[in-house]
């Protein structure tokens, strides 16, 4: 597929053509306000960091009202239930990051799979056109490469947008993406190899990777009784921060809030760090202690989920939890002793 | 006052010195952060363990976190505000004095990280810090700032920056800063109940009820905590605003005449609300009610543990 | 549209408020009905969330009553339950409650006609403020207009 270049002054038009009929997404606000809100094309900017926040929330809300339920037998329908699912708007975001684009894939394969598929993960997904926005210059707490992906990466997205000497490159990733720019009437370009330098200075830029890739190789028993989430856990302060800024934190709290007339059904993030997480109804915890809950978190987003889903780990390195952890547990420290103790334990 | 080289060196000294003379089994400190402008909890069990210690401009979580319940002794290194919430958990019978070593710091604040990327955005992956600047590097600058321009909002108005109740000081008093008049508390106070409304429900519009304000606060040791109750269920687990609001209310006066304004909260918060607000209400409530501040003795009785027959309460009819 | 009526949640010391309401209902001493009691063994046991909890259902005002200060029947709970008010009241006034919905009184078991005079004064206060609006949680959106 040809890649495509949009100047500077004509990023507007071209955002006008990609959005027609089509709600506009796009990053908008600084620091902690930072969101993908929807905006209009003469507010979009390239310039900023990441969201402060993953962008699960456009797929996946903290509180999403599923269904209703009524229970008057004066009604004609005295049990009804409706569904309440947010209605899927068709829309394009544009300037997601390609770790968060990754995360969003992970949590697509749990939504979605030859088993189950979430309704209402899958309307709000699949009627979203996804245009990435490469990490030429990555930041600081950025760890992308080490844990697989690439600043450049494009999975989960349909079309990766990169800063290109002459304006804003565009490489189309699935027919989708190839479909909407093609239809933009945009100016086609060769840029792979002004592409392939430019991903191998921002993956330079991280700096020399940590190896995790001793976690993926057996061990899982090993890393389970490993020590080391005593002391990991002894600093933690179970307070889930670290999972809800997460792009790939997924799990769920399924509640009822009934009044006089009935009731709604709906799902809430929850998050492994809460003791109210996996108590029971007979009182019985089996993860009793933050020792559990923090091997929970770490085990399933480096072991678990890389069992389940060929390899591809539930972190994409986009370094939100290394800023927000009020006591600073980096999970890069995390997965580099996870390695160190497989490999002693093989050896 | 001592650099935080100097003061890093006398924490050390102490530590190691306390787990010689067994005076304690861990030391709860803090070391360097894996990340720019961050420092993490550590426990040191050993001499060697004793060298990671360090004092920072960003010893900011309250370690009196990780008495509560903790077994054997232990010493641990405070700052003024960290010392009274200790002093509260004795009170509450959460740890016994005799287990209890206190490395008091005396501090003139501690940084808050926002106000710092609100000075500076471009990314720096290295930084320096002195008593009085932070100095960021980044790939092409080098930034310094002072540090009294990004203070921490409690740490402007700490008027206990000396940990007086600790078993051992590692530098001189330091002297305390205004405190807090509540100015804008009052002023708050002179506007209609739709804007007080107004304003604290845009306070908490961003709340995620992640609930690290309450998990970082060392005074929130109860074992099932009001949000997680489901016998009954006093609270919806939805982003309600109601149910935001309550929560923060709640814990608000749970924390009625226990907080010491260690800041815990507002730095744990990854939104950054500043939760504060709600426990600044009843810090002003119980200073012009009893004259009680929280955590300046061993002796004083918390206000709502205590009671005068003649206390004043004319809003009762 | 008829007048509002509002609804108010009461909560009454078993020792003295409680009995002052039935005092005053034996003595056929007229007020108005618009408020639903809960017992409580002593205002000590009032715990802040109970009333965060009627305004977050939709209670338009709160009224919580107790044994005057000093006739406490467990000698002292109304003295713990006085400073707990402190804090509360400075709070939920802050935070931008109107004043008029939440209550406190003391009401011993023998001032029927104090718990008469009371009662209207509540109901009317609240009246006066109108419906809770911005002091609850949203209704429940059931959607079931587009089902019918």
């Amino acid at each position: 597929m040809p890649e495509y270049i949009v100047e500077e002054n004509a990023l507007k038009d071209f955002l006008q053509s990609i959005s027609k009929g089509r709600v506009l997404l796009s990053p908008q606000g600084v620091g902690d306000k930072c969101q993908i809100t929807e905006t209009t094309p003469d507010k979009v900017t390239l310039n900023f960091t990441n969201t402060h926040i993953s962008p699960k929330t456009l797929f996946f809300p903290q509180t999403e009202w599923l269904m209703s339920f009524q229970k008057d037998h004066s009604k004609p329908h005295p049990y009804v239930y409706q569904d309440l699912g947010d209605k899927a708007k068709s829309a394009v975001v544009f300037g997601i990051r390609p770790c968060d684009a990754k995360g969003l894939s992970v949590s697509n394969k749990v939504f979605q799979n030859d088993r189950f598929t979430d309704p209402y993960w899958k309307g709000k997904y699949e009627s979203v056109i996804k245009v990435g926005l490469a990490c030429k210059d990555p930041f600081p707490q950025c760890f992308c490469v080490a844990m697989g992906g690439s600043p450049y990466g494009a999975t989960g997205l349909d079309v990766l947008a990169f800063p290109s000497e002459k304006g804003l490159g565009l490489k189309p990733i699935t027919d989708e993406g190839a479909k909407l720019l093609a239809e933009a009437n945009l100016k086609e370009a060769d840029l792979s190899s002004e592409l392939k330098s430019q991903e191998e200075a921002a993956i330079k830029a991280q700096g020399i990777p940590d190896d995790y890739s001793p976690i993926d190789h057996r061990g899982l028993l090993n890393l389970f009784q490993d020590p080391q989430w005593q002391s990991i856990a002894e600093n933690c302060l179970n307070c889930g921060v670290c999972t809800f800024i997460c792009p790939t934190c997924h799990c769920f709290d399924i509640q009822d809030e009934e009044n006089s007339e009935g009731g709604v059904r709906m799902r809430n993030w929850d998050t492994c760090m809460s003791w109210l997480f996996t108590v029971h109804g007979t009182g019985h915890n089996p993860r009793p202690s933050k020792t559990e809950r923090v091997r929970q978190r770490f085990m399933h987003k480096l072991k678990y989920i890389p069992m389940k889903q060929n390899g591809d780990r539930g972190c994409t390195g986009c370094g939100r939890c290394v800023v927000l952890c009020p006591v600073n547990i980096d999970i890069r420290s995390v997965a580099l002793r996870m390695s160190t103790l497989n490999m002693q334990k093989q050896a | 006052m001592p650099s935080l080289e100097e003061t890093t060196q006398k924490i050390r000294e102490t530590a190691k010195k306390a787990l010689a003379d067994g005076k304690a089994e861990v030391v709860i400190g803090y070391k360097k952060g894996t990340y720019p402008l961050s420092t993490a909890p550590f426990f040191a069990r050993t001499p060697e363990d004793c060298d990671q210690l360090i004092w920072s401009n960003f010893a900011r979580i309250n370690l009196a976190n990780y008495l509560p319940g903790r077994p054997g002794k232990v010493a641990v290194v405070a700052k003024g505000c960290d010392a009274r919430s200790i002093v509260g958990q004795v009170a509450e019978n959460q740890f016994h004095k005799d287990n209890l070593y206190v490395i008091g710091v005396p501090c003139t604040g501690m940084v808050d990280n926002n106000l710092i990327a609100a000075k500076e955005q471009r990314p720096y992956r290295d930084y320096s810090e002195t008593l009085d600047t932070i100095t960021l590097k980044g790939a092409d600058f080098s930034t310094e700032i002072k540090k009294e321009e990004v203070l921490r909002r409690n740490c402007r108005t700490c008027a206990n920056r000396t940990p007086k109740t600790a078993d051992e000081l590692v530098g001189p008093e330091v002297p305390g800063a205004q405190a807090d008049d509540f100015a804008d508390l009052k002023e708050l106070h002179s506007k209609s109940p739709e804007e007080r409304m107004e304003y604290f429900k845009d306070l908490i519009k961003d709340c995620l009820r992640c609930y690290a304000c309450r998990n970082a606060c060392p005074l929130c040791y109860c074992p099932v905590c009001f949000v997680d109750e489901t016998r009954p269920q006093w609270l919806g687990k939805s982003t309600d605003p109601m149910d935001t609001l309550t929560f923060h209310l709640l814990r608000g006066l749970h924390c009625a005449g226990r907080c010491t304004s260690c800041g815990a909260c507002e730095t744990a918060c990854p939104v950054n609300i500043k939760v504060r607000e709600f426990n600044r209400i009843t810090e002003e409530t119980v200073m012009d009610e009893w004259g009680y501040e929280a955590g300046l003795s061993w002796e004083q009785k918390p206000p709502l543990t205590v009671f005068q027959p003649d206390d004043e309460a004319s809003f009762i009819k | 549209m008829s007048e509002f009526e509002p609804k108010i949640v009461a909560f009454f010391c078993n020792w003295c408020t409680y009995g002052a309401a039935d005092l005053a209902g034996v003595s056929r001493l007229e007020y108005p009905p618009n408020f639903r009691v809960v017992r409580l063994p002593c205002t000590g046991r009032l715990n802040p969330k109970f009333i965060l909890e009627a305004f977050k259902r939709g209670a338009d005002g709160v009224w919580v009553s107790g044994c005057h200060p000093g006739d406490c029947h467990y000698i002292a709970g109304n003295y713990y339950a006085r400073r707990k008010f402190i804090v509360m009241h400075y709070m939920l006034d802050s935070i931008g409650l109107e004043a008029d919905r939440l209550r406190f009184s003391w009401i011993s078991s023998a001032e029927a006609t104090k718990f008469q005079h009371m009662a209207t004064d509540v109901v009317e206060h609240v009246r006066a403020c109108g419906p809770n609006l911005k002091f609850r949680k949203a209704p429940l959106i059931l959607g079931m207009e587009e089902v019918a």
